[in-house]
């Protein structure tokens, strides 16, 4: 035998048994599941803001509706027999039908096809409606309708809307840039005579644009023929899916996640953006990493550099390690106890003690919730400086001082700035912890809805004491909370998208980094 | 240019040493104060709930009959979440550090690692609103999934040891953990088309009802499988990956020694490597176990919050984590609901900070050993 096969019969492995199997088998299943669920989860959200064509199906017994279809579900076979399929339609028009999804058998569709003629509208009230457009014209004028229909109505609409946009956008900037802020200062001072006036000003101008919005109405007509008449400001958007091309419907498709991520919520949560909730998340994020860097790293500091290293360091050491696996829930309660009641309460009595019994800090807030994220973050922190500190060959620092340099000018020009990318590590994985964490947030701040977001243009511009919204809890809440959770479930996932990304991108981040870190190392230590 | 020896005059000026003791003394106050405020934590726990015990203002019944069945639930969910978790963790541990070639290994520990990271809201929340309708809706196909899985990749174990020598070297051991992937996921799909057939001859077309009325067996549709596999899928990844370091961390010699006497890689690792980093595997499930106890959003979002006492996994449960979620922010300072609650928040971090320590003190035992036995050889 050539030496060549001798080698590569060596190199076929042996049959190693059923174990070895299950174990490899193990990892693919995991693979799997993991990939399932960020399929799941990417398709779902992601589809929600796909312009998706509506059907107008009629049934057997003469019904006709419009409606986009869902999903489907095999029925429920009656003794062995296939039992055929069920389809699930939105339907929309909650005010016309007092409900949104109609289930069908498939059987009883006697005809399906998508007209290019059907309209798409959503709405402020009642959710989407779906139907044909039959015109738009002056709130005055009844009866006669126009001749035009059919497409000249629907370019007429569409100017008309973004008009009503337009005005739309401007009565939203005077409520909040000007009409707002006259109200805190007159809350203040009931006898600012400037700003009465002025706010009666602000508030005719409005109602003016809010005439000017409904001056037009458009009529609509459901799949089975019943009228419908709106005024335009009622409408936010409309659109004809089954004539849209697909380059059109990309254009929509990225309008809409541009939408879902610049708005805020509206219909209990249930349609619009995350706005607020994302501002929420970043604006806490971002207080508790400016809480947690310094003393992180001021403690791994004393830990790996100051402290004597004995036994009781060592202790130390290990009962924070630990205290990175007690669950972020007794953070939580210790967030409430101490946080909101204690210290919170004792603020209260202190400076704002006039506006008792209702609690300025003694109830949650965006403050407490930094805080107790903080501290769950902090053993994270710790243990990853630590690493860093711990990584960096003696002999730097011992050149360092047998140069003269004290140890603090040791810690500051030598230690400190190899441990960077370690600190800068633990505070990206801990701020993506906090960002995924709900349950203790729960205890110590966070809102279904706060109207008012923590920062504006009112002193001191950031409220420490407001209550925030935050993507986590606007996924537990919108999926639990709601009346139809079937229409808010689009929201749901594309809102667990936005944090599963938001969370998968910060890790990717802190691998990276220490991978970079670890090679850098490496070559550090051999010199 | 280099100074001359010794240094000059102005590194002995005693305001930079001043300076120097300061900062030193200012580390360390600020370091003993960070530490301190960390450790508080059980503190405060302790000395909300301790004065009330001992006061008798909590009396024994009282909280045997509130807390009983939220211990109850916590440890039937972490229970379960374990029964998913530890074999597929040990097995990807295993195949991992033995037969995952170096390539593989070191894409798959971060992929896994990320799992780690995943929010638990949103695995709660697939869970609950996605997993929990569709298993009820499909209960025998979620069952045929539990059993073909395994027995698909023994299947194709099995088939791979008849395969032609080129095409096993195409798909090598070593890479089993990917090119299984889709085995798996074309197994699954086949399996849940053909379970509705199945399902009509075994149990006239509706498993759910033959259960009840067979055998009394009630069906929720939160139950604590749901949340077994939803929190074995969060509690998987650590498991994994300190289980990991143990395994591979055990000195090459000693596998080496094993296998140059002609055992097989998996004799090795099972009569000398696993024994040898038994405690480091027994820590990494332990710390799975505190995960599991302590985890709030998908128990609060996948076991219906029902708090019942029941043995069988197809009901739901309360955890005292998801419990103290929702009637915390009700309850009244001071109360006795409150101090109930507080007391369950003691009790989950005395069990999760002993857990750990536990673990934490064995796995630093155990690289103690593997110094002393990589020196010997």
């Amino acid at each position: 035998m050539s030496p060549a096969a001798l080698t590569r019969r060596a190199r076929l492995p042996r049959g190693e048994g059923a174990w070895a199997w299950l174990a490899a088998g193990s990892v693919a299943l995991s693979l799997l599941l993991l990939g399932g669920l960020l399929t799941l989860i990417a398709v779902r959200g992601l589809a929600h803001f796909w312009p998706a064509s509506v059907s107008l199906v009629e049934l057997d017994d003469g019904q006709v509706f419009a409606g986009r279809a869902v999903r489907e579900l095999p029925l429920p076979a009656a003794d062995g027999a296939s039992g055929g399929r069920e389809r699930l339609y939105f339907t929309g028009n909650r005010d016309l039908d007092g409900h949104v999804w109609q289930w069908v058998e498939v059987d009883r569709i006697v005809e399906s096809d998508r007209p290019r003629e059907l309209v798409v509208m959503e709405r402020l009230r009642h959710g989407d409606f779906i139907g044909r457009l039959v015109d738009v014209r002056p709130a005055g004028q009844t009866g006669a309708r126009t001749a035009a229909g059919g497409e000249a109505a629907w370019a007429a609409l569409q100017a008309r809307l973004a008009a009503v946009d337009a005005l739309r956008g401007e009565r939203d900037d005077l409520q909040h840039g000007v009409i707002q802020p006259l109200v805190r200062r007159l809350e203040k001072d009931p006898g600012d005579g400037a700003a009465q006036r002025r706010l009666a000003e602000t508030n005719e101008r409005v109602r003016g644009l809010q005439e000017s919005m409904r001056r037009d109405v458009v009529v609509l007509e459901s799949a089975d023929g019943r009228r419908l008449l709106l005024t335009l400001d009622e409408v936010l958007r409309a659109w004809r899916p089954n004539a849209m091309p697909l380059p059109e419907k990309i254009g929509a498709w990225s309008r809409g996640v541009w939408r879902f991520l610049s708005e805020g919520p509206r219909a209990a949560n249930t349609a619009g953006g995350v706005w607020p909730a994302i501002f929420g998340t970043v604006l806490m994020v971002m207080l508790m990493s400016l809480l947690v860097t310094p003393f992180g790293v001021l403690a791994a500091v004393y830990l790996n550099e100051v402290a004597h290293q004995g036994r009781l360091t060592n202790w130390v050491r290990i009962a924070v390690r630990n205290l990175a696996g007690v669950p972020s829930i007794v953070y939580g309660v210790f967030g409430l106890g101490v946080f909101v009641y204690g210290i919170g309460g004792s603020l209260d009595e202190w400076f704002f003690s006039d506006e008792l019994p209702s609690p300025t800090f003694g109830t949650g807030g965006l403050l407490w919730a930094s805080l107790t994220l903080a501290l769950l973050t902090l053993p994270v922190v710790i243990v990853a400086t630590e690493e860093g500190l711990v990584r960096i060959p003696d002999h730097q620092r011992e050149g360092a001082l047998a140069l003269g340099a004290t140890r603090l000018e040791m810690l500051t020009r030598v230690v400190l700035p190899m441990a960077v990318p370690a600190m800068l590590t633990g505070v990206i994985l801990a701020v993506a912890r906090a960002a995924g964490e709900v349950a203790p947030l729960m205890l110590v701040g966070v809102a279904k809805l706060a109207p008012q977001v923590p920062v504006d243009g009112e002193f001191p511009f950031l409220h420490l004491d407001r209550k925030f919204m935050h993507l986590g809890y606007h996924v537990y809440d919108t999926a639990f909370h709601g009346d139809d959770i079937q229409a808010a479930m689009p929201v749901v996932y594309a809102t667990a998208l936005l944090l599963v990304l938001v969370v998968v991108v910060l890790n990717l981040t802190a691998i990276f980094l220490r991978h970079y870190f670890r090679a850098r190392h490496g070559a550090l230590s051999r010199h | 240019m280099t100074k001359p020896f010794p240094a000059s005059p102005a590194h002995r000026s005693p305001r930079r040493h001043l300076l120097d003791r300061l900062a030193t003394g200012l580390i360390a106050a600020g370091g003993i104060g960070v530490i301190l405020a960390v450790l508080a934590i059980g503190a405060f726990l302790a000395i909300e709930v301790v004065p009330s015990l001992f006061s008798g203002a909590l009396g024994q019944e009282q909280i045997t009959l509130s807390l009983s069945p939220l211990a109850w639930g916590t440890l039937k969910a972490a229970f379960w979440a374990l029964v998913f978790a530890v074999p597929m963790a040990l097995g990807a541990a295993i195949h991992s550090a033995v037969y995952m070639s170096p390539g593989l290994r070191s894409r798959i520990k971060p992929t896994l690692e990320l799992m780690e990271a995943l929010p638990g809201v949103v695995i709660g929340f697939v869970a609950g609103l996605v997993l929990a309708p569709w298993v009820e809706r499909h209960l025998a196909g979620a069952f045929a999934l539990l059993l073909v899985m395994p027995l698909g990749i023994l299947m194709a174990g099995g088939a791979w040891r008849w395969l032609s020598p080129a095409l096993r070297q195409r798909l090598p051991l070593a890479w089993a953990g990917l090119w299984l992937v889709p085995w798996l996921a074309m197994l699954g799909l086949a399996a849940l088309e053909l379970v509705p057939w199945l399902e009509a001859r075994l149990f006239a077309g509706d498993l759910r009802g033959w259960l009840d009325a067979e055998l009394g067996i009630d069906y929720a549709s939160r139950n604590a499988l749901i949340v077994g596999l939803a929190m074995g899928f969060a509690v998987m990844p650590s498991v994994y990956a300190l289980a990991e370091d143990a395994l591979s961390g055990v000195p090459s010699s000693l596998g080496e020694g094993a296998q140059a006497m002609g055992a097989t890689r998996w004799q090795t690792l099972w009569k000398v490597v696993l024994p040898a980093a038994a405690p480091g595997v027994f820590a990494a499930v332990m710390i799975g176990a505190g995960r599991a106890v302590g985890e709030t959003m998908i128990v609060l979002m996948a076991s219906g919050n029902t708090a019942l006492m029941s043995l069988s996994p197809l009901e739901g449960m309360r955890s005292m984590a998801a419990g103290i979620a929702i009637e915390l922010p009700e309850a009244v300072a001071g109360s006795d609901s409150y101090r109930l609650l507080i007391l369950a928040a003691l009790l989950l971090f005395l069990f999760t900070f002993l857990v750990n320590t536990l673990a934490e003190v064995v796995r630093s035992r155990l690289r103690r050993r593997y110094r002393r036995l990589g020196d010997l050889s």
